[in-house]
């Protein structure tokens, strides 16, 4: 059961192609398991699409489609000459990752501080996005702290709890700087998750601040 | 030589992408960018791209209409849709081309995920969405449904919209907010 999901500005955003790249994917993640998700981003899409058949046209160039024509040729001709993809190094993380983060490099677990570890998540097209997984033993409390602007941090494995509620497997949760929170990690197992920070701003938001040193803040 | 196309049809817009998945049917993709090209320029253009880099990209998004044909499935997305959806992901692909010297080959992109079978109440839902949307879009107060339409056009920001309309940045998205909780209501009672 899903209980948290990301807010209608978020869905929006993706579907509109403005969420940046690494918030972009942990989204994916969630939308990725959640149904209900996937027809909300299906909708704005939709509108997009509407928005695009509605549109007033603008004349394309004379020869366009003689040059889309070309291109055709030039692809078909080329055809099963392209080279495989290049593969980005993955390490194991001890859980089954979601299919979505497939071309994704994963780093190797880094300690972090007490009873947390974290990996590094390299997207294939955005190497400077800040994403990564997150993983804090059983039982562990985090300091209390504010953001300093949108976190996103989707649940893969265990849970946590604040003042907001629980957030377990397949929840999102999408803080900004209003949420003051100290999360502790439930006690019966450990909790991962994939977190993604919006923008290069300075950490101090969930794990933020046990991060910190790592983007050379 | 004017090349655009003045209306298409939804299920004509299906049986093109249909002919161009199965046969690689060259007619069928002219019919297709005699419509879609001059409308993807357009859309590009509104979302802040120069002329020329509006035209590339829709010329890129229509060879990615040829190359990703097949996966085309009507009952997820109506035509226009999946040609946004191409389209949306070539325009982050540029910019981030633009934003820094290296180039990386191929783009993460959602689209291409294998995705869970569709049910048949599904396959309804996905035909008629873009139809829905559209009336939902109706029934929105006009400043509500104007401000979504603005907004849509990613390049243009929330404070480039307050200052356009003249109203203050925190009324802009409260009045973002508010239109999408609006949309999602009438969406869910159209159902």
């Amino acid at each position: 059961m899903i209980n948290h999901h990301p807010s209608d500005e978020t869905l929006f955003r993706y579907a509109n192609g403005s969420l940046e790249s690494g918030p972009r994917i942990v989204v994916a993640v969630h939308v990725g398991a959640c149904t209900a998700c996937a027809e909300r981003i299906a909708r704005f899409e939709a509108l997009g699409g509407s928005l695009l058949h509605d549109i007033e046209p603008e004349d394309m160039e004379a020869g366009s489609l003689d040059q889309a024509m070309a291109m055709i040729d030039a692809y078909e001709a080329g055809r099963g000459e392209a080279a495989p993809a290049k593969r980005l190094p993955r390490a194991d993380v001890g859980i089954r990752l979601p299919e979505v983060l497939d071309d994704c490099g994963i780093g190797p677990w880094r300690w972090i501080g007490p009873g947390v570890r974290w990996s590094r998540v390299t997207l294939p097209d955005d190497d400077s996005a800040n994403v990564m997984l997150l993983k804090v033993v059983a039982g562990r409390k985090l300091p209390e702290h504010t953001h300093a602007g949108y976190e996103y941090t989707q649940i893969l494995k265990g849970a946590f709890s604040d003042a907001r509620g629980r957030y377990g497997p397949g929840d999102l949760d999408e803080a900004d700087d209003d949420v003051q929170h100290q999360p502790i990690v439930d006690k019966d197992g450990e909790c991962i998750c994939i977190a993604a920070l919006e923008g290069q701003m300075k950490l101090s938001g969930f794990f933020g601040r046990l991060i910190q040193p790592l983007f050379g803040g | 030589m004017r090349e655009d196309e003045e209306s298409l049809s939804a299920p004509e817009a299906v049986r093109l992408m249909t002919a161009v998945a199965a046969n690689r049917d060259r007619a069928a993709f002219a019919g297709l960018f005699g419509f879609y090209a001059p409308r993807l320029k357009a859309f590009l253009k509104r979302s802040g791209m120069t002329p020329s880099a509006a035209e590339d990209v829709a010329q890129e998004t229509m060879l990615l209409v040829w190359k990703k044909a097949s996966y085309f499935d009507p009952a997820r997305a109506g035509v226009s849709t999946w040609i946004f959806t191409i389209a949306r992901n070539a325009r982050i692909d540029r910019l981030r081309r633009e934003s820094r010297s290296a180039v990386i080959a191929e783009a993460f992109d959602p689209s291409d995920q294998p995705d869970a079978p569709v049910s048949g109440e599904q396959a309804i839902i996905a035909v008629e969405r873009e139809e829905r949307v559209r009336e939902a879009l109706d029934l929105l107060p006009r400043e509500q449904a104007d401000i979504l339409k603005m907004s849509f056009f990613g390049e243009v920001t929330q404070s480039e919209i307050a200052d356009a309309v003249g109203i203050p940045l925190g009324t802009v998205k409260s009045r973002v907010r508010l239109a999408l909780g609006r949309l999602r209501q009438i969406l869910d009672d159209l159902k």
